[in-house]
């Protein structure tokens, strides 16, 4: 009697266990994918939808939260980032307005958790980013006025260094102006050419007389 | 005539006296300055080494001496500006024994203040990012703009009325120097013969430069303020910065011109060309800055204190009374006060009451630029206590370096190249000599000029 009492103890720990088990994996009856581009650029736009049917029928599975995670790191800490949530719409589609800012190859990580389950639905999407050509930030604050721009502050600029441009070519206008003057003074000594530096030491003294 | 001759004759003399002559107190003088500049060699490569960690700069007060001590040089570097350029084109002809040194301090200034920026960079090794990273609309951008122009504009006017007398070095020195110096003074002097054609393109060329680098050095010093004043600071919230900074920066490069023009005047026996007359000209445009500096400080602290908006009751307290209270009155009694009285009064109108009135200012213009930069960064952004700021061993001695550079500088621009512009001192003393009868000249050739 009591060998009967006991395997029927054990019989019932047995199918609980069984029952347990199947419980769970039952939790998985809905099937998640994710659709998007594989290849962006920082900077760019794109719409990464997560689609939602049920495991049973396969018909979408609407007003469903979704959830977007993606790996990251800040000040030394490594860790999952939200991006954001979605409902899902009658087609089973939540859809995330996605901006990479760094180039690199990232993974997204997408999750559904049926009411009632404790294991949620995942599915993952690897995607590479290019660098960017240009600068990613725009200032939408402030006032614009028309005209006062970077091409203004070039304008000035360039102008400031033409005329010290201006300056530059007057010092070779003097220098030329002292290769002929040499010249000149070469010719009028060429008989006696030992004197020629004496002159032009005398004119350079008296120069600013 | 004779006595012009004989007169210009001792001038030429006197400009290349410092070059013939060397004395063993030039050389202490130059191995002491190399000696404080090694050491702040070896301070900056620790920093260098560990990073700004070695120095008191921290998160919250993130500008301390070095930010102060590149404020201040740009500010002297005003010097050759209004002495040079503003005096030339006032035609104020008693500018001209003293324009060649304060053109030298401009260029010399910029590039000592231009090296504590590269110093105060944690990461100098990435300085070229402000280049390839650099956006137009930040105001750190328009500085190296500024100064960059400004750097290249002073060293042409500085270079363009040294012609003549860089070819009087050239003749008269060839084959008493060495031959590098020979063939420096060839290359510089631009083959400079005193040809008509000649002189035209160099008036022309200073014109253009000395109206150029008006505007030019009064950029330079908005633009460092509106570094300060364009941040979300509230003791920089301030619209007259722009102004304040400008007349700052030519008040204490007229104070720094007359304390090298003191010292070179006593070295190189240069009283004859430097006379009393020129340190009192110069007291009374100091004068006229204290009174603007005072206008400045009262317009500024009175309307903002009268509002008494946001954290100004904070800096207030900690300006006028608290951490920064000994240096706000050292700075505006000893800097613009007293300095102004010992020019004001005539029994202190002399030389050595110029020459300490311009000393009080030149440390009270530091001053100031400590307080603005370091009480600025003082005032907290948000509810947390306020930070404080004590340079280490390391900054003081690279600040000690910088102040040792400048005036090796100009020590050895001294020993190269003509501290005194020949030609317009003697052009200046002939023209005067023809609208008046002989022999009036000779007592007092180089001040004789109208103010």
């Amino acid at each position: 009697m009591k060998s009967m009492a006991k395997v029927l103890l054990l019989s019932v720990a047995l199918g609980g266990a069984v029952l347990g088990l199947g419980r769970t994996a039952d939790a998985s009856h809905a099937k998640l994918k994710v659709v998007a581009p594989i290849e962006l650029t920082a900077g760019d736009s794109a719409e990464v939808q997560a689609i939602l049917r049920s495991a049973d029928d396969g018909l979408p599975v609407a007003a469903a939260a979704v959830t977007f995670y993606m790996e990251a790191s800040f000040g030394g800490i490594d860790g999952e980032v939200e991006l954001g949530r979605a409902m899902t719409d009658e087609n089973g589609a939540a859809i995330l307005s996605y901006q990479p800012r760094s180039e690199g190859e990232h993974q997204i990580r997408v999750e559904y958790l049926t009411p009632g389950a404790s294991e949620p639905e995942e599915a993952t999407w690897s995607h590479s980013v290019a660098g960017a050509t240009g600068q990613l930030y725009r200032s939408t604050a402030g006032v614009q006025i028309p005209g006062l721009n970077v091409w203004l502050l070039i304008a000035l600029v360039s102008g400031v260094w033409a005329i010290l441009l201006s300056v530059a070519l007057r010092v070779i206008a003097i220098a030329r102006a002292g290769t002929a003057a040499e010249a000149m003074a070469s010719e009028a000594h060429r008989p006696t050419g030992a004197e020629a530096p004496a002159a032009a030491s005398r004119s350079g003294s008296t120069a600013a007389r | 005539m004779e006595e012009v001759g004989t007169w210009r004759e001792r001038l030429e003399q006197a400009a290349l006296a410092p070059i013939t002559k060397t004395s063993p107190m030039y050389y202490l003088w130059v191995a002491f300055l190399l000696a404080v500049i090694g050491w702040g060699v070896y301070a900056y490569s620790r920093q260098f080494q560990d990073g700004l960690i070695v120095t008191g700069m921290r998160d919250r007060i993130s500008w301390g001496l070095y930010i102060t001590t590149f404020v201040f040089f740009i500010g002297i570097s005003h010097a050759g500006t209004l002495i040079s350029a503003i005096l030339r084109v006032s035609q104020a002809r008693w500018r001209t024994p003293i324009t060649r040194m304060a053109e030298f301090i401009t260029a010399v200034a910029l590039v000592c203040g231009a090296l504590f920026v590269i110093i105060d960079l944690g990461r100098p090794d990435r300085v070229l990012n402000v280049v390839i990273y650099g956006r137009w609309q930040s105001p750190i951008v328009w500085d190296v703009l500024a100064i960059t122009t400004y750097l290249t504009a002073s060293i042409a006017y500085l270079f363009l009325p040294m012609i003549p007398d860089l070819a009087l070095f050239r003749d008269r020195l060839a084959g008493r120097v060495s031959t590098w110096r020979t063939r420096l003074y060839d290359l510089l002097s631009v083959r400079w013969q005193g040809t008509s054609a000649q002189r035209r393109s160099m008036a022309a060329a200073i014109t253009t430069a000395m109206i150029l680098i008006i505007p030019i050095a009064v950029s330079v010093h908005t633009v460092v303020s509106w570094i300060f004043a364009m941040t979300l600071r509230e003791p920089w919230n301030s619209t007259i910065f722009g102004a304040f900074f400008v007349a700052g920066a030519i008040f204490s490069g007229i104070a720094t011109l007359i304390v090298v023009m003191a010292i070179l005047r006593k070295v190189y026996h240069l009283e004859e060309y430097i006379t009393e007359k020129h340190f009192v000209y110069l007291g009374y445009l100091l004068a006229a800055f204290t009174l603007i500096m005072i206008y400045g400080n009262i317009s500024e602290y009175l309307t903002t204190g009268y509002k008494m908006a946001g954290d100004t009751e904070f800096h207030f307290r900690q300006l006028f009374l608290g951490q920064f209270a000994g240096f706000y009155w050292f700075y505006f009694v000893g800097g613009l006060v007293v300095p102004g009285l010992l020019i004001l009064l005539p029994w202190t109108r002399n030389i050595w009451g110029v020459v300490l009135a311009a000393l009080l200012v030149s440390a009270a213009m530091w001053v100031e630029r400590y307080f603005i930069v370091v009480a600025g960064f003082r005032v907290p952004l948000m509810s947390y206590e306020p930070s404080t700021y004590a340079p280490t061993w390391v900054e003081l001695s690279v600040m000690a370096a910088g102040f040792a550079l400048f005036a090796l500088l100009i020590t050895l621009f001294a020993k190269v190249f003509p501290i005194i512009a020949v030609w317009e001192v003697a052009e200046d003393v002939e023209s005067a000599e023809m609208s008046s009868s002989a022999g009036r000249l000779a007592p007092e050739p180089a001040g004789g000029g109208s103010p």
